[in-house]
């Protein structure tokens, strides 16, 4: 009895063994790509912000905490971070109103707004280099569509320097970067509007509230674990803007609207400090995730709230 | 059926393991083969030569049987692009355009071979017709020779014909009244769209750079120091407060105005005088793309009280041979043909090329002279003269902070004094 016993528990066992091996080989291609995709870069970023390091001789010194001592004095990269802050809150929030605006009115019209919607993503799918470009030139203070405009209302007037002046030229960044993603805003939160369930509006129908009631008692509760879900995304993206900021303002006026990505590449590839640009994305990653964390929270929890 | 999970399982195993060794093998092979560029010669241009670096394609190509492979990248990012060509080994480039003031970098980080011995072995390249205010800054550090001068850009001021006879001005011949006639022509005019001047104010180098080191080499009476030019001087707070007197009167707003934004508008014949590079000329007489065909006029840059006709090496461009190069020996047949007298004549003589001359027999040259007459007799006054700016291994980082203080100069945030010392103070240890 106790030899089939042992048989039967060591026929058991191999292939418990076996699983467990597969199970860990299978989850190779996972931890590799772990590694290299976050790990590494991560470890290498903190060993580079502890040592100096050029472009051309990285890990020259260590140098300690030298990097981020000189980062929170050099007068420009905490400013940087308050800008990125200000920068992802408003135009995340921009594009999500704007957006929400677009899908409500979209789901009106959802039978006859196909049109309209491939139109609507046109902001989306332009390269934001193009974007830039083409904002760059029509908020150009000569020749530029809006100082026309303005010209055309008020002959003789001195052109308005959206991107010369402040806070002028950060207003108008945020301004584009909300029209470039607003259309991915109205998209989440379209498909989000299409899921509610009808028998609610039916029974507010009947109860006869108004399209006001209804948005506010009905609608906007319903959708909110949706709009944090943008709104979370979309500060991500904001969190990481640089191609507008590069081609329509160059960081400019002055350091207006060098906000925290820009400042990294011109410490990286302007000044080539490696040092100090690996400095400022660590602090700039423990911002990131100070903002990123409590939203997410506030996220999740209104997700429990819905369901 | 444990059989066939088991199977299964070594069949998923097996999957992962070659997965995993195909992300590893191709995370490993960067590395172009050995005798991939045989016959072929790779040569990294910066944009604002793309014109150049076709023309000497195209005429290399024709007088040797290879084939010559010219990348295009923006100006700005040629440095990191080369340092980290050769930091990676990638090794993708043999001969290298740098940007004059980035020698010191380049060559600290390895990125461009010492020439020394060769170009100075070499009759065919005749060092001594490079213009010597040109070739020194171009090529040397710590004593050795790294590149050959292609390009000897410098600024001159350029005028509108037209716009200074309606507003009865004459060409400045001093910073004060570049200031008077800039003023006298934006109150007259600017309601219709007209300006006395496009500074280029914009925060890139070559732009707000070149703005505040024309002044400083027309205002100083001692030439610039290249290894760490005289900012703690009353004639750089000078330099930089001729900026500020202007910019009121400039083509607004000096902050967003670049060489790419100033160009149209002086070729609109919207701008009444500018401070641009020699080629404007050609580009000034050319109907598809100016107004203002033979409504111009060229002189040298105002002057300051203790100056004298000089201007500043803006932009100048050189090439080098990589450290890596594939083919060192086609690689220096290259950059002896680029910067050879015959090519820069024939490249300054282009419409298009953006080049200036290097040489002393190309400035006096007949044909360089008939194509331009104006520019070319400006020219030769003001190219021999010509002021360096910074070219130690700092440079870069040394001209972005003067930048940057300049353009908050220019917003109101800062005054010229301060600028001009704040810039002084933060090169201190840079210089060490």
């Amino acid at each position: 009895m106790s030899t089939v016993a042992t048989r039967t528990r060591q026929v058991v066992r191999r292939p418990a063994r076996r699983a467990a091996w597969t199970g860990r080989a299978m989850l190779v291609p996972a931890v590799f790509a772990v590694v290299v995709i976050a790990v590494y870069p991560l470890v290498f970023s903190v060993a580079a912000s502890l040592s100096d390091s050029s472009l051309g001789q990285q890990f020259t010194d260590w140098v300690g905490g030298a990097n981020y001592a000189a980062l929170f004095t050099d007068g420009v990269t905490l400013p940087s971070l308050v800008r990125s802050v200000v920068f992802a809150l408003a135009s995340a929030i921009l594009a999500l109103v704007g957006g929400s605006v677009v899908a409500l009115c979209l789901d009106v019209s959802v039978r006859s707004g196909r049109v309209l919607r491939v139109l609507l993503l046109l902001p989306l799918m332009t390269p934001p280099v193009m974007a830039a470009v083409v904002w760059r030139l029509m908020l150009a203070p000569t020749g530029g569509l809006f100082n026309n405009v303005i010209q055309t209302i008020s002959p003789g007037a001195e052109p308005f320097l959206f991107l010369g002046s402040s806070p002028a030229a950060m207003i108008s960044v945020i301004a584009v970067d909300a029209w470039q993603w607003a259309p991915f805003c109205a998209l989440l939160v379209f498909a989000a509007l299409q899921t509610l369930p009808s028998e609610v509006y039916e029974a507010a129908q009947v109860d006869g509230a108004g399209t006001l009631q209804v948005f506010r008692r009905i609608t906007f509760p319903l959708l909110l674990p949706s709009l944090l879900t943008a709104l979370l995304l979309k500060v991500v993206l904001s969190f990481k803007v640089f191609d507008l900021v590069f081609v329509m303002t160059g960081g400019g006026p002055g350091f207006d609207t060098t906000v925290s990505s820009y400042d990294i590449y011109r410490s990286g590839f302007q000044s080539f400090d490696i040092g100090m640009a690996a400095a400022q994305t660590i602090v700039f990653l423990v911002l990131v995730t100070i903002v990123i964390v409590p939203l997410n929270a506030v996220r999740q929890r209104a997700q429990k709230g819905a369901s | 059926m444990t059989v066939q999970r088991s199977r299964s399982s070594y069949r998923v195993v097996a999957a992962s393991a070659v997965t995993a060794g195909i992300i590893v093998v191709a995370g490993c092979s960067g590395t172009p083969a050995e005798d991939e560029g045989a016959g072929t010669l790779s040569v990294l241009i910066a944009a604002p030569q793309e014109g150049a670096g076709k023309i000497l394609e195209e005429e290399f190509e024709k007088a040797h049987d290879v084939e010559v492979e010219v990348e295009v990248v923006p100006y700005d990012q040629i440095q990191s692009k080369v340092t980290l060509d050769v930091q990676s080994g990638t090794s993708a480039y043999d001969v290298i355009q740098y940007w004059y003031p980035t020698v010191g970098a380049l060559a600290e980080a390895g990125a461009l071979a010492d020439i020394t011995d060769w170009v100075a072995g070499d009759e065919d390249i005749d060092q001594a017709d490079f213009i010597d205010a040109v070739y020194q800054p171009y090529t040397q550090y710590d004593g050795k020779t790294y590149g050959l001068p292609i390009d000897g850009d410098t600024h001159v001021l350029f005028y509108n014909t037209e716009i200074f006879e309606r507003n009865g001005v004459e060409p400045p011949a001093t910073w004060d009244e570049y200031v008077d006639v800039a003023r006298t022509i934006t109150e007259n005019e600017s309601g219709d769209g007209v300006y006395g001047t496009a500074l280029l104010g914009s925060k890139s180098a070559f732009n707000i750079g070149s703005s505040f080191f024309n002044r400083l080499a027309t205002m100083s009476s001692d030439p610039i120091d290249s290894a760490m030019p005289q900012l703690d001087s009353d004639v750089a707070v000078e330099a930089a407060q001729a900026m500020l007197d202007v910019s009121e009167y400039a083509l607004p707003s000096p902050l967003e105005i670049g060489f790419e934004q100033a160009l149209p508008q002086f070729l609109a014949g919207k701008v009444g005088m500018m401070e641009f590079w020699t080629d404007l000329g050609v580009f000034a007489q050319d109907p598809e793309q100016s107004q203002i065909v033979d409504g111009w006029g060229v002189v040298p840059l105002p002057l300051g009280p203790e100056g004298s006709v000089s201007g500043a090496l803006n932009a100048g461009w050189a090439m080098g041979i990589s450290p890596n190069a594939a083919d060192e020996d086609l690689a220096k047949q290259f950059v002896a043909f680029a910067s050879s007298a015959d090519t820069n004549e024939m490249l300054i003589t282009t419409t298009g090329s953006g080049i200036d001359p290097t040489r002393t027999s190309t400035l006096e040259s007949e044909d360089y002279a008939e194509l331009v007459p104006e520019v070319a007799e400006v020219n030769e006054q003001v190219l021999p003269n010509a002021q360096s700016w910074p070219t130690s291994p700092a440079a870069p980082e040394m001209i972005q902070v003067l930048g940057d203080n300049l353009a908050l100069m220019l917003q109101g945030n800062l005054s010229a004094e301060e600028a001009v010392s704040d810039t002084w103070d933060t090169w201190q240890p840079l210089a060490e």
